[in-house]
């Protein structure tokens, strides 16, 4: 047994193992499912003739639009989750005494005790005409409110629902930053202001992006929140993709419109990720400093 | 302090002065300084020496401006700054993990304070390729942090703080990351940069040499208050108390009794005679004297007299390098440390019977009863150091 050296590599054999069988694969099935087309009414899928004609279905103005919808709510979604968690994290992090940190991170999980599902449910009771919600605007004479069915309850569904995976990253992030470096900060003269800017946020940037692509991605593919929340308003991709597969046995389209779903994250996390890039280049290239041949 | 007519002449001529009144600092029922006044002078090299949670961080803190004091004032060039953020106070800070910034390099690290203030480009680049020049690490500037060594991490820390010309320098513990000869290396640049660059540099350390190297002026420090104040021969040679006296540097006690004539402390295994009366004592009173060891000498005959000697038998023998360290068992519970230069240290070996003797003005006597004083006539340190044959 002295003897038995395995490679570095063996610990991470067991996942590797896990994600091709049970992602890379079902994926590459998908892949080529999307190639294929639907023969007749009781098959779902064959693959004797290979064409890209289900990516032109796709590309129909109804899936158009509905793309465009599920990239609005995803993106509106991602960024209310930004702007509402951030502080929160920071706040977490940063601020508040380090013997409630421990309590703070258990309450931002709480929800995940209970079901996806029945949580949104929940969503719709208080959101319903004769909820909650409404008899509280109207018991402080507001109108009486209407939003169940709605992009507007769609998006407080998602923000709700996504809440604790952006929180959770973020706080982990700005923790690490650590109370050292902002002390040096200030010291060399930075108020809290330009110590946010120039210390935790960019050294908080990998967080960031992992609590981003954690909230935009599940929910480019989620539709129980926009079906139970949305009604037919709040149609999301996810929604159609199912329905191809369950209801109208199309899996072809289903597969298309499942690979297109994939290449539209990838493209516009890209899109989003270059443009921050770009628009806080000036603020790097004016902090930035090499130092050429200068008094030496 | 006087307040001329033109307030900024008042500011130019003290610029660098540090003032602490009466400043306390609490958190919760613990006491961190108590009652803490100390009067730091323009262009001088203070260390505040102490063991760890003797409060000397926290009034460094204080003055930087990340703590604030419950009670008490803190002047930093003439003026109060309990109202200053730390970022706008005229001190600068090297940290004890040096707390550069890692994502930026180190021109970028050193440029960070001058940027702060808006210093024009050209003098930036200017200023920040002089203060690395000073530190020797101008070949390093387009490096990350994290590329270089504990030592050269250091040169930054110290260059990004120098480079923004604080009235005053806070350093808090700034070498103890670093090995023994680099240690060294960096207190001798310590104090000739200081005394090149006149600026005010506050140290904070619980290393006694370090202390004792640099300093103008050393603050021993105990709970949150100044033990005792002077310059290092004062602190070596006439400590205040035997706190200070175990603290630095290191002690032979002998615990006692005051001699019926007054002149010196009788204990079972020697009495000892101070060259002068000793005063503010009396006859019978409990007292613990203290001879260092680099004055205690050994012989194999019987030196004459009956006062300041001791006899016993060599259990330790040691080497330092410039010094021979001997360590002699007088009783069960009582060794003397006597430490001789080597190349006059007398040829001992372990189980040779010495009389240990000293000269009058090496001995210090101090009122008993100081609790927090190292008892037994060894320090811990020493006695780990002691070869066994």
């Amino acid at each position: 047994m002295r003897n038995l050296r395995l490679p570095g590599f063996a610990l991470a054999i067991p996942a590797w193992v896990w994600l091709a069988v049970f992602f890379i694969a079902p994926v590459g099935v998908v892949f080529w499912y999307s190639f294929g087309y639907k023969p007749g009414l009781f098959g779902t899928h064959a693959n004797d003739k290979l064409s890209l004609d289900r990516y032109l279905e796709v590309l129909t103005p109804t899936f158009f639009d509905t793309f465009v919808a599920t990239m609005w709510i995803a993106l509106a979604g991602t960024a209310l989750c930004l702007v509402i968690g951030g502080p929160v994290a920071y706040w977490m992090a940063v601020k508040s005494p380090p013997a409630w940190r421990g309590l703070l991170l258990a309450l931002v999980l709480v929800p995940f005790w209970t079901n996806f599902l029945v949580r949104t449910i929940g969503w719709q009771v208080i959101l319903a005409p004769e909820g909650w919600a409404s008899q509280a605007a109207q018991a402080i004479g507001l109108p009486a409110f209407d939003i169940l069915y709605t992009r507007a309850a769609v998006l407080l569904g998602v923000v709700y629902n996504y809440l604790p995976l952006m929180i959770l990253p973020l706080y982990v992030a700005f923790d690490r930053v650590g109370e050292p470096l902002r002390e040096a900060s200030r010291d060399l003269g930075a108020n809290r202001l330009r110590t946010f800017w120039r210390v935790t946020l960019p050294l908080a940037r990998p967080g960031i992006i992992v609590g981003v692509l954690l909230v935009y991605i599940p929910l480019m593919g989620d539709y129980i929140t926009a079906t139970v929340l949305g009604g037919a308003k709040g149609n999301m991709v996810g929604q159609m993709v199912a329905a191809q597969f369950q209801t109208a046995q199309n899996w072809a389209l289903g597969s298309a419109m499942a690979v297109t779903l994939i290449l539209v994250i990838v493209l516009s996390a890209g899109v989003v990720g270059a443009l921050l890039w770009l628009v806080s280049w000036p603020m790097r290239r004016a902090n930035r400093l090499v130092l050429g041949e200068v008094g030496s | 302090m006087s307040r001329s007519a033109d307030p900024r002449a008042d500011i130019a001529t003290e610029r660098g002065a540090v003032t602490l009144q009466a400043v306390t600092k609490r958190y919760g029922d613990q006491t961190a300084v108590d009652a803490l006044s100390l009067d730091i002078q323009p262009g001088e090299f203070l260390s505040l020496l102490g063991p760890s949670g003797c409060g000397k961080t926290t009034t460094l803190r204080m003055i930087a401006g990340f703590e604030h004091p419950d009670e008490g004032d803190i002047q930093i060039s003439g003026r109060s700054v309990l109202g200053t953020p730390a970022y706008r106070r005229d001190v600068n800070t090297v940290f004890q993990a040096y707390a550069l910034f890692p994502h930026l390099t180190v021109a970028e690290n050193v440029a960070y304070g001058l940027q702060q203030k808006r210093v024009p480009k050209l003098e930036l680049r200017e200023r920040v390729a002089a203060a690395l020049e000073m530190v020797q690490m101008r070949g390093f500037a387009d490096r990350k942090p994290t590329q270089l060594s504990g030592g050269q991490q250091q040169r930054v820390a110290l260059a990004r703080a120098l480079v923004n010309r604080p009235a005053v320098l806070l350093l808090d513990e700034p070498l103890g990351a670093l090995d023994r000869q680099l240690r060294e290396e960096m207190q001798l640049e310590l104090k000739l940069l200081q005394a090149q660059l006149g600026i005010t540099f506050v140290f904070v350390t619980h290393d006694q040499d370090e202390a004792l190297s640099m300093s103008d002026r050393i603050a021993v420090m105990r709970d949150g208050r100044i033990e005792q104040l002077a310059d290092a021969d004062t602190i070596y040679a006439r400590p205040a108390s035997a706190y200070v006296a175990a603290f630095v540097g290191q002690q032979n006690f002998f615990d006692g009794v005051v001699a019926p004539d007054g002149a010196g402390v009788d204990s079972p295994r020697a009495q000892l005679r101070p060259a002068t009366p000793l005063s503010g004592f009396a006859a019978g009173d409990a007292a613990r004297a203290a001879v260092r060891p680099e004055f205690v000498e050994l012989s194999a005959d019987r030196p004459s007299g009956n006062v300041n000697i001791a006899s016993g038998d060599v259990i330790g023998v040691s080497h330092l390098g410039e010094m021979l360290q001997f360590l002699v068992q007088l009783d069960e519970q009582t060794a003397v440390l006597s430490r001789r230069p080597t190349p006059d240290a007398p040829a001992l070996s372990v189980g040779d019977r010495v009389w240990a003797t000293w000269r009058p003005d090496a001995v210090q006597v101090f009122p008993a009863g100081d609790a927090a004083a190292r008892s037994g006539y060894v320090p811990p340190p020493t006695a780990a150091q002691i070869s066994d044959p």
